[in-house]
């Protein structure tokens, strides 16, 4: 009796761990499947999709919180999904939340992505149904690409006959680019231009510095007030002369002189008067022809 | 030929008789429970050490070995789930059966053919003992129930094998490397698995015993039955897991 539960416990032992390593095994695996613990189901319409199979994980926020249960067939354009999701997280998902499915990875299964709605609605209950969102199909990216591929095939065109054009054609930016001559001549304007400017700031440092005339004209101040007051001299000096040409005039030597100045003056302008006159003459009868053929009719 | 063909046939009769023996005797009291306990700890514990071995060296060298081809496409993440779902799927259980077969089926057969040339089993009958109930019976059960449990040893420690396999070359620790592989994991990959596991030992015993209990008279025969059991177990274990795979694509 001894020596038999000297093996007795050995083998229960070795049953129990065996039987134990198999039920967590299989605990784990269904808690992965929410087979254990409390859920609630949502339901989705979906147009298409895209190869979600039943099993498939559900995500929110990025975390694993369900599985799906069931994918139906309704319609010709409707397929309902039923997800299985976790209870704890049933309060932050609201009732305007919404189901898209995406792709785990490039090559990866798909999953069931749940947008999270608005904070102030009310969550969702048992069995609602949520709004769906049109999933990321490969032939939409596909299509986007090709309407890229095709912008970027008139766009290289396009600059083909631009670089053509540079290589041959007769514009200014093309003969900029391509003419020799004209950049030979273009550098040689240059050049000039660089001389003249080069003469031109020496002639500046001589006006700033130098002791010509004009450099004194522009910067002496000394010059400036010297030149004013030999300007005051000049005004005066010409109004002594003014008083002397008076005094010319009553002078009985050049009296003649003056008169017979004002005489052909005078002369003057009687002609002026005379022909202005005459001009005056000449207008009226034109204006009674106008007249006349007006009376005939 | 026609006897040749006429002594297979009558070989297949044979098993098909002891078999259904089997499921008549399993039935009806009186149950040898003592003995069934002796057979469970001598086919079951005794087994594990080696059993243990053999699955820790499979985990290890197959993470080794399948490291290098998902290294190039930079799956390296996948090794543990991969390693778990091949060691689970078919490696360990198919293994375990084989080495069960090696060193159960052949004791059995060996055991069980000495017992019949010596006449013991005759001695048994004379007084008053079932022989087919005692033996047989208790062993087949005990394989039955030992060998699945031997697996999921097996299974778990060859996953253990695959986390220091890992570790030689990375850095992952024990609760990634155990989400990670239950993450893999799915009732259809452990349940198959498991249910092909209670045949593999179940025609483990019953090939063992057959071998023995059907052992001619001479000491030579006692030989030829522990090596014809250990062949025959071997192939039908391959059979099985054959068929396993079959049937288990139906559901898939």
């Amino acid at each position: 009796m001894k020596n038999e539960s000297g093996f007795t416990w050995k083998l229960g032992m070795f049953v129990v761990i065996g039987l134990a390593l198999f039920v967590v095994t299989i605990y784990f695996v269904g808690k992965q499947q929410n087979l254990f613990g409390s859920t609630f189901q949502l339901q989705t319409k979906f147009k298409t999709v895209s190869g979600l199979e039943v099993g498939n994980n559900v995500r929110f926020s990025g975390i694993n919180v369900g599985t799906v249960k069931d994918i139906e067939l309704v319609n010709d354009t409707a397929v309902l999904v039923t997800l299985v999701i976790k209870k704890d997280v049933q309060r932050f998902i609201k009732s305007d939340a919404a189901a898209s499915i995406g792709s785990d990875g490039l090559m990866g299964d798909k999953v069931l992505t749940l947008i999270p709605g608005t904070f102030s609605k009310p969550p969702v209950k048992d069995n609602d149904q949520i709004a769906s969102r049109k999933a990321v199909e490969m032939e939409d990216v596909m299509s986007s690409v090709k309407t890229t591929v095709d912008n970027a095939g008139i766009i290289s065109a396009q600059l083909a006959e631009f670089s053509y054009k540079m290589n041959n054609g007769n514009g200014a930016l093309s003969k900029l680019v391509t003419d020799e001559q004209f950049s030979s001549s273009l550098k040689s304007t240059l050049t000039n231009l660089q001389t003249s400017s080069n003469e031109f700031a020496k002639f500046t440092t001589k006006m700033n510095d130098g002791k010509g005339a004009l450099s004194k004209l522009v910067s002496d101040e000394k010059f400036g007030k010297t030149l004013d007051s030999t300007m005051a001299n000049l005004q005066s000096g010409t109004k002594g002369l003014s008083e002397n040409m008076e005094a010319a005039q009553h002078n009985f030597l050049l009296k003649g002189y003056f008169k017979k100045k004002k005489k052909a003056e005078a002369k003057k302008q009687a002609e002026i008067k005379k022909q202005a006159e005459s001009k005056r003459k000449n207008t009226p009868p034109v204006i009674d022809s106008v007249k006349l053929t007006t009376k005939g009719e | 030929m026609v006897i040749y063909l006429k002594s297979i046939f009558n070989d297949a009769g044979n098993v098909t008789l002891f078999t259904a023996r089997f499921f008549k005797e399993v039935l009806k009291p009186p149950f040898e429970i003592k003995e069934f306990i002796r057979q469970c700890y001598t086919i079951g514990y005794k087994s594990l050490p080696l059993v243990g071995i053999t699955g820790f060296i499979m985990g290890l060298v197959l993470t080794l070995q399948s490291r290098p081809t998902l290294a190039e496409f930079g799956a390296e993440s996948w090794l543990p789930g991969m390693v778990a779902l091949s060691l689970i799927r078919e490696i360990a259980p198919v293994i375990t059966a084989l080495i069960c077969a090696g060193k159960i089926s052949s004791g059995i057969g060996a055991e069980l053919g000495s017992m019949k040339v010596t006449e013991q089993i005759d001695a048994m009958e004379v007084s008053a003992i079932n022989p087919y109930k005692y033996l047989v019976v208790t062993r087949i059960l005990a394989t039955t129930l030992m060998v699945p449990l031997l697996v999921i040893f097996a299974d778990g420690i060859g996953i253990l094998g695959g986390y220091i396999g890992i570790n030689i070359h990375s850095d992952v620790n024990l609760v990634r490397y155990f989400s990670q592989v239950l993450a893999s994991l799915d009732f259809i990959d452990i349940l198959p698995a498991t249910i092909k596991t209670f045949f593999f030992g179940f025609f483990i015993g019953m090939i063992g015993c057959y071998k023995g209990f059907t052992a001619a008279n001479g000491t030579e025969s006692v030989g030829k039955a522990a090596n014809s059991a250990v062949v025959a177990a071997s192939l039908i274990i391959f059979i099985i897991d054959m068929l396993a795979v079959q049937i288990t694509d139906l559901f898939m």
